[in-house]
């Protein structure tokens, strides 16, 4: 069986001590230790523990308002914890964020009308300019790349909302972060839009080596786009189930015709209403 | 061009047309309402004298809704970082907004002797206010996904300001300037008016009506309408150059 079912709390406890080694900082890029982030009395995430290995496309897909997107604000450093560990690229989340370590693709594609798509794509940049990566890189090769080559001087307003996702695409992989933290980003658009933007996303991470976490609400998405998908249950999350993708990459949208995509896609549904039950 | 300018001049032609047919079908007597046909020779007749005054007012109106604004930029943006920094500047703001400032004018030219300092003063006050209402809300209207974004990548305070929230603001800020015109001139009329320069629309407008000069006194009342068409001229112009990306310059309706 491919499908590993996980329960959250079945995960082993490493100390603290531990996780910070040398040895697991090159491993993982994010890890999890009992995680709790609460508001207030409310818990919203209860003792999450959770390693994604370096180089991986994981996603989390969940009911709404399970707390998917408070915990990527976690992982992003703009949230933080109520308890437990958790590293980012082997150093706190807040160190993460100040070193420009994770790159962030809003649901909204939150470009500045008044900047053209050249200029929003350089957005993250040149904010903060100080810590900018090694690896970052001018975004008009990666704008080609994404078919916007005729639209460097446009502005937002003069694109459609696929292509305004795709500038925030570039936007953020332009800054060269090896964690790459996406919030439902394609949930605004149509599905014949969605179905292009997995195939343009496979394509732009697939040999660079950048870690993903994705929140999705799709199936299709998830499936076709993860080597790992977490599914969460209802408020406050945990993982009940841990499914591996094996589809081979590179992938190209007929991997959407695979059976075994079909197959994948029934048990991520399975384990979705395996975790709504009470 | 000549197609937006059009219309605009169809509707002021057709205005003194009316007025010009009222005052003569009616026969209204001249001190009653003058013929803008009455005034507009006056005016030609004494075109120097009222370009240069002009000249004056519109400097007066400029310079004092700059450093208006300059201060509300300033102000406005301490006001949309602190909630307390809001509450406390509200009701001194509101205050300046709706003292009738031709009350405290004679004072003002005591203080500052008279000339133009009291009239850029009064005017940067009184278009003040509600620049920097005009500041916070457009500040506080900024994106939420890119304040988000910028929180992402550890962007300082100076930077959220300068790239987003300033920004941000400027649709308000244009709209609160076309009402500030007609407030920056009054105001700059009204001090004139009040100091013993004797110089401005404001100086020959004051004289005009203390002597009864009815023609002089209609006469700086057509500069400063003329006056007033040629600010907002501008400021459309400017506000087509500096916001271009905005929903409102587009030319098609989408």
């Amino acid at each position: 069986m491919d499908v590993a079912m996980l329960a959250a709390g079945l995960h082993s406890h490493t100390g603290w001590g531990q996780f910070t080694s040398l040895h697991s900082v090159r491993m993982s890029r994010i890890e999890l230790r009992d995680l709790t982030k609460s508001f207030g009395d409310l818990a919203i995430v209860d003792t999450l523990s959770l390693d994604i290995r370096s180089g991986s496309f994981v996603s989390v897909i969940g009911p709404s308002g399970c707390g998917k997107t408070t915990l990527l604000r976690v992982i992003a450093g703009l949230e933080p914890a109520s308890a437990g560990g958790i590293t980012v690229d082997g150093v706190s989340p807040r160190a993460a964020r100040s070193h420009k370590r994770v790159a962030m693709v809003p649901q909204q594609p939150g470009l500045l009308p008044w900047r053209t798509v050249y200029e929003n794509a350089r957005l993250l940049l040149d904010v903060n300019r100080r810590a900018n990566p090694a690896e970052a890189t001018e975004p008009t090769a990666l704008l080609h790349e994404v078919g916007l080559g005729g639209f460097l001087d446009a502005y937002p307003h003069e694109l459609s909302g696929g292509m305004q996702q795709r500038v925030a695409l570039v936007r953020a992989l332009t800054l060269g972060a090896p964690l790459l933290v996406m919030d439902e980003p394609f949930a605004a658009l149509d599905e014949i839009t969605r179905s292009e933007m997995r195939t343009i996303l496979n394509r732009l991470v697939e040999g660079r080596g950048v870690t993903v976490l994705f929140v999705t609400h799709s199936i299709a998405e998830a499936v076709a786009l993860s080597d790992r998908v977490l599914v969460g249950s209802p408020r406050p999350t945990a993982i009940v189930a841990d499914i591996t993708i094996d589809l081979p990459r590179p992938r190209s949208a007929d991997v959407e015709d695979d059976p075994r995509f079909v197959e994948l896609c029934a048990d991520v549904r399975h384990a979705l209403h395996q975790g709504m039950k009470p | 061009m000549s197609k937006r300018l059009f219309a605009p001049l169809v509707g002021i032609v057709g205005f003194l047309a009316l007025w010009e047919a009222v005052v003569r079908v009616g026969d209204v007597r001249p001190f009653v309402l003058r013929a803008p046909s009455r005034i507009v020779t006056y005016l030609a007749d004494h075109f120097g004298d009222y370009a240069s005054a002009a000249w004056v007012t519109a400097q007066h109106a400029l310079i004092g809704s700059v450093i208006g604004l300059l201060i509300a930029l300033v102000i406005g943006s301490g006001m949309a970082a602190s909630r307390f920094a809001e509450h406390a500047a509200q009701p001194v703001l509101t205050l300046l907004q709706v003292t009738p400032f031709v009350a405290y004018i004679a004072s003002v030219v005591l203080w500052l002797g008279s000339g133009t300092r009291p009239a850029v003063f009064i005017v940067a006050l009184v278009c003040m206010p509600a620049f920097a209402f005009a500041t916070v809300d457009g500040m506080r209207s900024a994106d939420p996904a890119a304040r988000e974004l910028l929180a992402s990548v550890d962007a300082s305070r100076w930077e959220v300001l300068w790239r987003l929230r300033l920004p941000s603001a400027i649709p308000s800020l244009f709209t609160t300037a076309r009402y500030n015109v007609g407030l920056a001139l009054i105001a700059s009329y009204l001090v004139e008016g009040g100091n013993f320069a004797n110089e401005g629309l404001g100086a020959i407008g004051k004289r005009a009506a203390a002597l009864n000069e009815g023609d002089a006194l209609w006469g700086a009342i057509f500069s400063m309408a003329i006056l007033g068409t040629i600010a907002l001229l501008l400021l459309s112009l400017l506000q087509r150059l500096v916001m271009g990306w905005h929903v409102s310059q587009r030319t098609r309706p989408t």
